[in-house]
């Protein structure tokens, strides 16, 4: 089966007003990040690669299946919107056999695959436990194990991560990486950190734009030269601010390294070129494509 | 069936549902349980009052007549517009067509009802916390020319003076004025009916289902609207839309859980009932079955409907507007049930009523009109499925997002 989600020309509108502009995307099998500021429209995308949302024109077709066959795409997707949550007075392993069934599983099936879903996302001790009673994580974990259930071959996942604790975060982005072993899994998030540590292949979106397509280290390639370390003066940090884009801050006694992202060396006495990272790529793909952000701001 | 199990786990759970179970144990023990205080037999019958309406013209003129003349003489006539009781004061245009209907009704023109008038004595009446003048006045002699069909429609003009819902209502002028209580004979046939046809249980079946169709018109709405909405409230509804199941088969598989679980209570109340029959009755042989199955008919479309209603109006709005909805029909069938309260059953009737242990043959008149009518709601019931599943398909394709009249999804705000 052709493993791969085809996005061509897609645009889509909330009334007149347009959310998607012309998108072409190819997702293979993998990790794949998309990677946009909050109201980019990541999360239109996503639902409309979910059959949750429809589009204008344009075609999308998700293994193969156009998604105008809404049953088929339901069936191959498992899908975690970004603010969800289940009955309350439902147990854990009860709401997992419950979304079981509604993809269709049979009864005989749904118990064994309940309990090896939470052996996976590590929750078998909380399978008699209400989901009113699963902390922000565990109920993240759930909200995997609920779009994993039916074993789907595409996973959609819309900003996971959010809320949770270091340690949380670090357990949901490994999970992730495990089960996009033998299927496509789209991460969409805010969080450049969350891309980094599991995607290969990522697309930054902006206003319903895709701005980039490509690998990470293609982008972080995109930057070299354009990101600088320097050592200011306390004092002038609000002026600096409003210059450049300040991807990071030390501030140590009288003075502050700060990290910076621009098109030319900037004007300052002892900025030097540094090797950039994904934070700092992702804002000057945002700064190199015209979007507005802080240090454009005047 | 794992789904439809769930799904009635689901409802079993939810407060409305406890709510609803309360709801049907309250009525079956505060309203139907007393009638089985004692059970019927042939020397008790006598102390049901059971009464009997001739209907006949040369009965309720002359009553009719006597009664009008005497509000109109008071200027106070009873009336009960949506089953309020409301005391009606006429201006003097509209009291003087009154009079108009009593002469045209009458041999007696204004100057000899004036005169009648000062010969009347006056009484006062209570009715609730109201207290009214009323005349005493007998004997008003009708026109010879008048006929009972000028007769109603004249009553009809003067309901419509009224405002509606009074005493001379054409339809309800039978059972006004030419009710009497029945003889001896009358009441021990009545008792045959009651042992030989209905077989006792029948007859308690029909009172039972009179009782708790009152609530079932209306308050299983207050579950399904529950259970639709809780989706959306727990912020579940993206996790089932994505899901494989097909709209027909998931609206379906609710329907049929609502309908079960509410109807358990019912059994429930049908069983306890059932046993206290069998124990009054030791020694008879009470057709239980019979019972169950005209309580079956009568209230099994009354569950469907109010619940398939309250899927589509809250799929469709919100479960405020569907509880609003529901209610107001059901305010409105409750309104439009006229006297006596025993065989009030036509092809459309929703709330059917049957408030006796007895006129057996009254509700069998209007039985083909029952079976109708329950055949009717049945099908309205499931075309409000259907309709459920067009609207929640749409929903969940990202096609309809539902009409909300307030918030910021609401028809009324300017969309740019």
């Amino acid at each position: 089966m052709n493993k791969m989600i085809e996005i061509k020309n897609v645009n889509k509108f909330y009334g007149r007003k347009q959310a998607l502009y012309d998108i072409n995307l190819t997702i293979e099998k993998g990790m794949f990040g998309l990677l946009g500021r909050n109201g980019a429209g990541k999360t239109t995308l996503m639902k409309t690669i979910a059959a949750l949302h429809q589009k204008k024109s344009g075609s999308i077709t998700v293994c193969g299946a156009p998604i105008e066959r809404a049953g088929e795409i339901r069936a191959m997707t498992g899908y975690l919107p970004q603010d969800f949550s289940m009955y309350p007075s439902m147990k854990t392993d009860e709401a997992l056999e419950y979304l079981g069934a509604l993809s269709g599983m049979k009864a005989a099936d749904l118990r064994e695959r309940v309990t090896d879903i939470l052996h996976k996302v590590n929750l078998t001790e909380q399978r008699s436990k209400k989901v009113a009673q699963l902390s922000g994580g565990m109920k993240r974990r759930l909200g995997i194990a609920q779009a994993l259930i039916h074993d789907p071959q595409v996973l959609i996942v819309d900003e996971p991560t959010a809320g949770l604790d270091p340690e949380e975060r670090i357990r949901f982005r490994n999970l992730l990486c495990e089960v996009a072993e033998d299927r496509i899994v789209i991460l969409s998030t805010h969080i450049v950190g969350d891309v980094e540590a599991t995607c290969e292949q990522i697309a930054i979106m902006d206003e319903g734009k895709i701005l980039w397509q490509g690998t990470v280290s293609q982008l972080i390639n995109n930057a070299i030269g354009h990101v600088y370390t320097a050592n200011v003066e306390r004092r002038f940090m609000p002026q600096l601010k409003k210059e450049y884009i300040v991807t990071g801050m030390i501030t140590q006694a009288e003075y502050t390294t700060v990290r910076i992202v621009s098109d030319s060396e900037p004007d300052l006495p002892n900025a030097v070129l540094t090797e950039p990272d994904l934070e700092a790529a992702y804002m000057y793909c945002l700064h190199s494509s015209g979007c507005g952000i802080k240090g454009d701001e005047e | 069936m794992m789904l439809f199990i769930r799904e009635c786990k689901k409802i079993f759970h939810s407060l409305t549902f406890i709510i609803y179970f309360a709801a049907v144990i309250l009525m079956f023990f505060t309203q139907f349980w007393p009638a089985m205080d004692e059970p019927v037999t042939s020397s008790t019958i006598d102390s049901y009052e059971l009464a009997k309406i001739s209907g006949e013209p040369e009965t309720i003129m002359p009553k009719a007549l006597d009664s009008l003349t005497g509000c109109y003489f008071s200027n106070t006539y009873r009336c009960y517009p949506y089953g309020l009781f409301k005391a009606v004061h006429l201006n003097s245009r509209d009291n003087d067509k009154i009079r108009d209907c009593i002469t045209e009704m009458s041999s007696l023109n204004a100057d000899e009802l004036e005169e009648l008038k000062a010969a009347s004595s006056i009484s006062h009446v209570k009715v609730g916390t109201n207290e009214l003048e009323s005349y005493n006045v007998k004997g008003v002699p009708l026109s010879e020319d008048i006929t009972y069909e000028r007769f109603r429609e004249i009553m009809g003009e003067v309901d419509d003076i009224l405002g509606g819902g009074s005493d001379y209502r054409p339809d309800d002028l039978a059972y006004k004025f030419s009710q009497e209580p029945m003889t001896h004979e009358e009441i021990l046939e009545q008792y045959d009916e009651f042992m030989e046809k209905d077989h006792i249980a029948i007859a308690y079946g029909r009172l039972f289902s009179d009782y708790l169709g009152i609530i079932l018109a209306v308050i299983p709405v207050f579950v399904a609207a529950a259970l639709v909405t809780a989706d959306k409230r727990t912020k579940m509804n993206e996790l089932i839309y994505s899901r494989r199941i097909s709209s027909f088969r998931l609206v379906f598989t609710r329907f049929a859980a609502l309908v079960l679980t509410m109807v358990i209570p019912v059994l429930l109340c049908g069983a306890i009932a059932s046993a206290r029959i069998m124990y009054m009755y030791k020694g008879s042989t009470p057709d239980i079955a019979g019972a169950f199955e005209v309580s079956g008919k009568w209230l099994l479309p009354d569950i469907m409907l109010a619940a398939a209603m309250g899927m589509f109006i809250s799929e469709l709005f919100s479960a405020g507007m569907a509880i609003l909805v529901q209610f107001a029909a059901w305010f409105m069938c409750m309104m439009m049930t006229s006297m006596p309260l025993y065989g009030h059953i036509g092809r459309f009737t929703f709330i059917c009523r049957h408030n006796s242990l007895f006129y057996r043959s009254e509700f069998m008149k209007h039985y083909s009109d029952f079976i109708f009518s329950r055949i009717f709601y049945t099908a309205a019931a499931l075309a409000a499925v259907l309709l459920t599943v067009f609207v929640y398909e749409l929903k969940r394709g990202g096609k309809f997002n539902g009409i909300m009249f307030f918030g910021k999804d609401s028809i009324f705000r300017h969309k740019t």
